[in-house]
């Protein structure tokens, strides 16, 4: 399994997806997971999602719900917005970097998203209290993907 | 009677942040044409007041998702220059390998994935991966191998982590070395030498367009200059970094969050373009010859063809690169640890060369070692009076064209200098499909 986050640690709730990584590599919640912290470069995860193995890749989102609000969603399930003005190369965003990867034929059959509705995006360190207390729900959740039965 | 002409473009695409293209001619006189930025302004500066001279360069490598290496090299420079640490030979080279492979990362990126979109007339990169895929993946694959070069020698590509004050915190080793280099000339020469090709095929499209200004970067002895130097106008020659107040002279604006800068004219321009102007005969053959065959000349006044001074330095790094990784290894690489102890408390400067042009930080320090005032100056921020100049230059000669001619020329324009009007957050958005 490879677990991904997306996002700027120093734009509050942003960092969400680097909170998740870091609880997980300190309790050790997923021995032989291979955690990948893409930072502002979504882009990178072409290097990275591998084919044949479970993809999950943490992030904030904007999903229109509740502060601290966790999803978990197929790509597929979802009309993840392609933003033309974030086609800059910092913008280039887990929603364009997916629609590439299917167009070179390299996205994997088994990716979850895991979106966490932000309640506020800019400069600060640090998550509102509301999305902290939704990093063990993060992580919760991809356990329950690992291990459907327990 | 004349000319009437009212083009606003909201929240320009394929820049990074938020700017506004508001052009107005009533009558054939042109009253406006500049470049509104509307992001809010970002308080960085202010976030390093009371930190620890560590740090900094963490802080201030988040200003920005792509340039983040170059704001940590700029960043580490100021603590150095105003804690009197000394740093070694080795250091120096690493940190020139590694801002060559920041260097190649943003420029192969911005040629292909935002540049080249605008010279087939696409409009976004998106059709050029159904049609041309080769060349998709070739960008991605220079992309990769310059990201492993900040990943080989920095801990990680994006927000590096073992540059620190004085130092690093862990030496690549020389296998890690020695296969960047046999990577380098077995897939970057080749994929650089295959860029030329496809770049020549689009460079008939770049708009034939000239203003000369004042070109302002770095400029040394011994290199093409990215990571040190002294700052060099094409007006008035080279200055000590320690003078970059007065050779960026930031003022506010009103129709710009962002502040503007001037020196010499009313604008001035830094990036690819200026750093070829003041530098091109630093450069190696390679690149000198791209220059050639893309049509690049000494003295480049059109601004549309920074893109192509980007993809012409772009061949430097790659080769400049190979020529460090050699001089590393011919020296043994030494198990160094980072000087840190401080021997003087004060104020100091870095200046260093970001692909977008040249930038300034600079840190007071108390003898605790905490950050009392920092000013950072960006080089979007220095380009902007200039790309308001260009415009006003160009709305009139370009008059007789319809309006959307008018408006993709004014879009193509802003997009050469490959702005980054704020920092990015990558937030999702997302639609459930019921």
């Amino acid at each position: 399994m490879k677990i991904f986050a997306v996002g700027n640690s120093f734009y509050g709730d942003d960092g969400v997806g680097a909170a998740v990584l870091e609880q997980i590599s300190e309790a050790e919640s997923f021995p032989g997971a291979e955690l990948f912290d893409a930072h502002t470069d979504a882009l990178s995860l072409l290097d990275h999602l591998a084919p044949g193995q479970l993809n999950v890749v943490v992030d904030a989102a904007e999903m229109g719900l509740p502060p601290g609000t966790v999803a978990g969603f197929r790509p597929e399930e979802v009309d993840l917005k392609i933003k033309s003005d974030h086609l800059s190369m910092h913008g280039f965003g887990l929603a364009e970097t997916f629609a590439m990867a299917r167009q070179l034929g390299s996205m994997p059959d088994n990716v979850l998203i895991i979106g966490v509705q932000p309640e506020r995006v800019e400069i600060d360190q640090g998550l509102s209290p509301a999305v902290a207390d939704a990093v063990p729900v993060v992580i919760n959740l991809i356990k329950a993907e690992v291990q459907p039965d327990e | 009677m004349g000319a009437n002409l009212d083009i606003n473009v909201k929240h320009l695409t394929r820049v990074e942040g938020h700017g506004n293209i508001v052009v107005n001619m009533t009558d054939g006189v042109l009253e406006k044409a500049q470049l509104d930025i509307v992001e809010a302004p970002r308080y960085f500066e202010a976030m390093l007041k009371g930190r620890s001279f560590h740090e900094a360069a963490i802080i201030t490598s988040r200003i920005c998702g792509i340039c983040s290496l170059g704001h940590q090299m700029c960043s580490l420079q100021a603590t150095e220059d105003a804690l009197g640490l000394e740093i070694s030979e080795q250091t120096v080279l690493l940190r020139k390998l590694l801002t060559h492979g920041a260097t190649l990362q943003s420029n192969v990126l911005h040629a292909y994935f935002l540049a080249a979109p605008d010279l087939l007339s696409v409009g976004s990169v998106f059709p050029l991966v159904g049609t041309h895929p080769e060349v998709v993946i070739r960008a991605l694959r220079m992309k990769r191998l310059a990201n492993d070069i900040g990943d080989v020698v920095s801990g990680r590509a994006v927000h590096p982590i073992t540059p620190v004050p004085g130092g690093f915190t862990r030496i690549p080793t020389e296998q890690e070395l020695l296969t960047i280099k046999t990577r380098l000339e077995e897939e970057m020469v080749p994929d650089f030498l295959a860029t030329v090709d496809t770049m020549e095929a689009l460079a008939g499209a770049i708009p034939d367009f000239t203003r000369e200004t004042e070109y302002i970067s770095l400029r040394n002895d011994d290199e093409y200059a990215l990571y040190d130097g002294d700052i060099c106008s094409s007006d008035t020659g080279r200055v000590d970094p320690h003078e970059y107040r007065r050779m960026s002279n930031e003022h506010v604006v009103s129709h710009s969050t962002s502040k503007h800068c001037k020196v010499n004219r009313s604008s001035y321009m830094v990036g690819a373009l200026a750093r070829w102007n003041n530098n091109h005969d630093r450069l190696c053959d390679v690149s000198l010859q791209a220059a050639e065959r893309l049509g690049l000349k000494p003295d480049c006044y059109n601004p549309y063809m920074n893109t192509i001074a980007q993809v012409v330095e772009a061949g430097h790094c790659a080769l400049d690169s190979v020529a460090i990784i050699d001089k590393l290894l011919a020296g043994g690489l030494k198990d160094e640890q980072p000087n840190q102890e401080p021997t003087r408390y004060g104020t100091g400067v870095g200046a260093t060369e970001v692909p977008r042009g040249i930038l300034y930080h600079e840190y007071t320090y108390d003898r605790q070692a905490r950050i009392v005032a920092a000013n950072c100056i960006i080089p979007t921020g220095q380009n902007l009076a200039n790309i308001d100049d260009d415009m006003k230059k160009l709305v009139p000669e370009v008059v007789d064209k319809s309006k959307e001619e008018i408006t993709l020329q004014l879009e193509m324009l802003v997009r050469a200098y490959d702005p980054c009007i704020s920092c990015s957050v990558h937030m999702l958005d997302v639609d459930f499909i019921e």
